[in-house]
């Protein structure tokens, strides 16, 4: 009976042993993703992951990262920190990835990126928007090479000093990336314009990410004193908002609206002429921005393959894939040490511009774009026009303001 | 005015989907004894059905036709199959039987349909607004808050004064002895099972236009609908009533006057109920 | 074999000695994956005294499990920089709690009990949600460094996972014993017969609620360890940890593995871990397998994988015709 269980033990042992073993080449370079695959976000996972696959298909074809072929491996966080922790651990100790990408929630990417110092692996942020993880919590091994917070409401703020609203509020989703939003815009407006009012914290409405009723969020809005909302809904929860504030009167004209993320190709497709015309909305990337070549090319690919104009989602994937490629050029090699060595003051020219990520906060300084909703006969989806552009180094904060002291 | 006037009626039209759906459980709960997890995936299914057929047909009102009645087939095979071997065991092992088919059904919607959030637009007639003082209300949402008590009632005659309705109700209150006047309890408790799905397939297709459709569904309506039930009285339709309006407007007001505390409203209400009168408010004493 | 039957505990050394041994053959994610079964095994094992031993089936341990987890965070966070004192806190907190509402619920019975403890349960989640203050809200309490472990004058950095392991076996171990001391006791008697027949052990003169009461702040304390280590372990402490679907995965792993057996929870724990590692392999719908796995489970093995198992083994020991 004794050699019973201890044959039984080994067994289990050795199976465990079996499904625990991750049979690396050392030959392909591994890149993890990251990104919110179920859920009301699951579009942006879907496009973020076209996008990398366009990026790598592209890399492959030209040979690869220093010679070796890029395999891809992607997760769903599902948009919760402690499944974003799991999964990128599975990642690093099972796939055995060169470095991770993605995170679409700022809630994960708070969560994760303290880990990442733990596990010595290069993080390169590409939609994940909170200060923090470039700015209090910055780390050697996590970059952003997408917009923040900070920057996005810097231009929200500029903008909305110029409206005639006087009184605000916003509608946000109920985690650190809807009250950070609000709390780096009243911070920012009040300085661009000291007379601007702002509703206290119980007036406003920020939603629980899962909720798909926002009609009491819009009620409690519209009935109160603001006459100026920003709202930094995104994914699903936007497009919810938008059909239902629609139906209940919400764009009727008396109040200013900003939408932080409102130029998503993914909410546009999904309103198409449920979304309002003349409303200011921002986006990470906007693929009528500019018109260079690099540009040009990258949506001709996207349209191409997937007959979506990309987004910023997209964009972001691709984008921190020809960023790592650029740095293991750089390095000649993807050891990860020498990788983050790289990726530091790495300037690379990306459809969206020349971005530089700065030595001492990992924080990309990258232009933006906001415009006004607008039909055109010939899109499927509002476009922006007019598009009013900021360059990177307006709208990025020194970083002695960022609290980040890696160096 | 328009504020406390729109709370009520987005109040009244949550309140009106829950109450159909809840419809279902209470009736299931008070005739079988069966309390089942798998109600909110059975809504869910009933929302996805009517997308379905509003995608291959183009027609709302195929989708709400349809949809439940393939839903309610569905129910029969689970309750035959799955629920009746389980009758005469412990209650825990009903809730888990059904805790089961809950995960299956709400990890299969997302394997046939995707894991993403879906857009239905309501029917072209309910579609549109109507002018309240000031500000507008969706037409779709006012349609809910006139059907659900429609429903109600037509219910609500249905059990009091047709002979199938009486058989029903005298089933639920003692078993045995309707056996023993010659009633078939177990094509009985079928039928009855099937009733509570298609209930929770209407109400799921009624919900398509309302809110998106996705993965999620069936989890937060499931959790709603048994604290109605239970604050209502498990069996009752007045019960199911009442504590479907109570949810609804603890849902609307409650969002706009107790922001921080509105989540947990429904989970306090809900163990004051327990705790001093367990049999709900228009509970019979079991 | 008779050897075993007399000496029950010589199994239980075995497999203490070749989870001891675990990390040295298995990959650095089996170790991973190892620590996540025994975590959720103390938190399965501890709503098992509810369920299988008292036939209490509770829908909010999951309160107490993320409360541990808080208790632990904040302690790191605001108090001293020791394990010990973030486990004993997380002990301490989830008992308390456990306490405050257990009183109330266990004057219910039956379903009206599954149904408290889960608005309980969900309660408890509002506050981790809405806190943002105190708790994080949604986004939870992370950023919180794991002190070096002081044992026996060594010090150990935890950020390998081996060597976390070591201790989430150490403090998991020490919960299963104590699980089993409160069995095996007198007490432990009691609380069967609480399950089989209320009234009769009222008429013998035994308080029933006291009885539960007791029941349920062990089991709260200890999901309150299981959440700390999960917490620790995870690097952050999140609302979802005190969600209802939460709890659901503690009965889940229970009847899985088997309610009626003392070990049952952890193998179940285990085969749940396991089977999501291979079927998320080939695809991401895992919880089809496991909604039906689980249906076939109480159709067919209520006794769950564990319970069947040995009732096969003792009667073909036995000799009886099944």
């Amino acid at each position: 009976m004794k050699k019973r269980w201890v044959v039984g033990l080994l067994v289990i042992g050795l199976v465990l042993m079996i499904a625990g073993s991750g049979i690396a080449a050392d030959k392909p370079v591994k890149i993890g993703f990251v990104y919110i695959m179920s859920g009301p976000f699951a579009t942006y996972g879907q496009f973020a992951k076209q996008g990398a696959e366009l990026a790598i298909d592209e890399i492959n074809q030209a040979g690869g990262i220093n010679g070796g072929k890029v395999e891809a491996f992607f997760e769903d966080s599902t948009g919760k920190p402690d499944v974003g922790i799991r999964v990128i651990r599975k990642l690093v100790y099972e796939n055995g990835v060169d470095v991770v990408m993605g995170l679409d929630s700022s809630g994960v990417a708070s969560a994760v990126a303290p880990v990442m110092k733990e596990l010595k692996t290069p993080l390169i942020i590409t939609h994940a928007a909170t200060p923090d993880v470039t700015g209090t919590n910055c780390n050697r091994y996590t970059f952003r090479i997408s917009l923040n917070i900070n920057q996005n409401i810097a231009m929200a703020s500029t903008i909305a000093a110029d409206m005639k609203a006087k009184t605000w509020t916003t509608a946000g989703p109920d985690y650190s990336f809807g009250h950070q939003s609000w709390e780096y815009f009243q911070k920012y407006l009040a300085k661009k314009k000291p007379d601007a009012l702002f509703l206290p914290t119980a007036d406003v409405a920020f939603a629980p990410a899962a909720a798909t009723d926002f009609s009491a969020y819009v009620t409690k809005i519209m009935n109160s004193k603001a006459d100026g909302v920003l709202i930094s809904l995104w994914g699903g929860n936007l497009i919810d908002f938008v059909r239902q504030a629609g139906d209940l009167g919400f764009f009727d004209g008396k109040r200013e609206i900003l939408m932080t993320l409102g130029a998503a190709t993914e909410v546009l497709y999904a309103l198409k002429e449920k979304m309002p015309e003349g409303l200011w909305v921002g986006t990470r990337y906007w693929f009528q921005a500019n018109d260079t070549p690099l540009n040009k090319a990258f949506v001709d690919a996207y349209f191409k393959r997937f007959n979506v104009y990309p987004s910023y989602n997209a964009h972001g994937a691709y984008g921190a894939v020809k960023t790592y490629a650029a740095a293991a050029a750089k390095a000649k090699s993807v050891d990860k040490e020498k990788i983050v060595d790289a990726l530091e003051g790495l300037s690379i020219e990306l459809p969206v511009g020349k971005i530089t990520i700065r030595p001492e906060d990992h924080q990309a300084v990258t232009d933006g774009v906001w415009g006004k909703t607008a039909a055109d006969p010939r899109m499927p989806i509002r476009i922006l026009k007019p598009i009013r552009a900021f360059a990177g180094k307006d709208i990025t904060p020194p970083v002695g303001e960022t609290g980040c002291t890696m160096k | 005015m328009e504020g406390f006037l729109a709370n009520v009626l987005n109040g009244l039209s949550w309140g009106m989907l829950l109450f159909l759906i809840s419809m279902g459980l209470t009736t299931v709960f008070g005739v079988m004894g069966v309390l089942n997890f798998a109600h909110g995936s059975l809504f869910m299914l009933g929302a996805y059905l009517c997308m379905q057929f509003v995608r291959w047909v183009g027609s709302f009102w195929v989708g709400l036709l349809l949809g439940p009645p393939l839903v309610a087939v569905l129910s029969v095979l689970l309750e035959r199959f799955l629920l009746r071997p389980l009758y005469g065991r412990d209650v825990s092992f009903q809730l888990l039987l059904t805790f089961g088919v809950m995960l299956f059904l709400d990890d299969g919607v997302r394997l046939i349909w995707g894991a993403a959030y879906h857009v239905v637009n309501p029917p072209q007639i309910l579609s549109g607004v109507i002018p309240l003082f000031s500000q507008t209300y969706p037409v779709y949402r006012l349609f809910l808050v006139i059907l659900g008590p429609l429903v109600g009632i037509a219910l609500w005659v249905f059990f009091a004064f047709t002979r199938w309705g009486k058989i029903l109700r005298a089933a639920a209150m003692d078993r045995q002895m309707a056996e023993i006047v010659g009633v078939r309890v177990p094509l009985l408790f079928t039928a009855v099972f099937a009733f509570g799905a298609w209930l929770a397939a209407l109400g799921g297709a009624l919900a398509a236009p309302h809110q998106s459709v996705g993965p999620a569904m069936g989890e937060r309506i499931i959790i709603e609908s048994f604290i109605v039930v239970v604050i209502g009285g498990m069996g009752s339709f007045p019960g199911a009533f009442v504590g479907a309006l109570i949810l609804g407007f603890l849902n609307s007001f409650g969002t706009t006057l107790m922001p921080d505390v509105q989540m947990a409203l429904p989970y306090i209400l809900l163990s004051v109920v327990l705790l001093t009168r367990p049999r709900g408010i228009f509970g019979e004493e079991g | 074999m008779s050897a075993l039957s007399r000496r029950p505990w010589i199994a239980g050394l075995v497999l203490v000695a070749a989870l001891l041994a675990a990390p040295f053959v298995l990959s650095m994610y089996g170790v991973i994956i190892l620590t996540e079964i025994l975590t959720m095994s103390l938190f399965a094992m501890s709503f098992n005294l509810l369920f299988g031993y008292t036939g209490l089936l509770s829908f909010g341990q999951a309160g107490f499990f993320g409360a541990g987890g808080y208790f632990a965070v904040l302690t790191l966070l605001h108090g001293p920089q020791s394990l010990w004192a973030a486990l004993a806190a997380a002990m301490l907190g989830s008992a308390l709690l456990a306490l405050a509402i257990g009183w109330f619920c266990v004057r219910l019975d039956e379903i009206y009990f599954a149904i408290l403890t889960l608005g309980f349960g969900m309660m408890l989640f509002t506050v981790a949600h809405n806190w943002r203050s105190v708790t994080g809200g949604s986004d939870g309490l992370g950023s919180f460094s794991i002190p070096e472990l002081s044992l026996f004058g060594a010090q150990l950095t935890l950020f390998n996972p081996k060597n976390f392991y070591f201790l989430v076996l150490f403090v998991v171990v020490l919960g299963v014993l104590l699980l089993l001391r409160v069995v095996g006791s007198p007490f432990g008697l009691l609380l069967k017969a609480t399950r089989e027949n209320s009234n009769r052990v009222a008429f013998v003169g035994a308080n029933v609620r006291s009885v539960r009461l007791f029941a349920f702040v062990v089991a709260g304390a200890l999901a309150g360890v299981g959440g700390a280590l999960f917490a620790l372990f995870n690097r952050i402490a999140s609302p979802e940890m005190l969600h209802w679907a939460f709890s659901g995965k503690a009965v889940l792993m229970t009847i899985l593995g088997g309610s009626g057996v003392f070990l049952g929870p952890a193998v179940g724990a285990a085969i749940f871990f396991v089977l999501e590692h291979v079927i998320t392999a080939f695809t991401t719908n895992w919880m089809i397998f496991l909604g039906a796995i689980l249906v076939v489970l109480v159709l067919l093995f209520p006794k769950g994988v564990l319970g069947s198992a040995l009732d096969l083994a003792g009667r073909s020991r036995r000799g009886r015709n099944p």
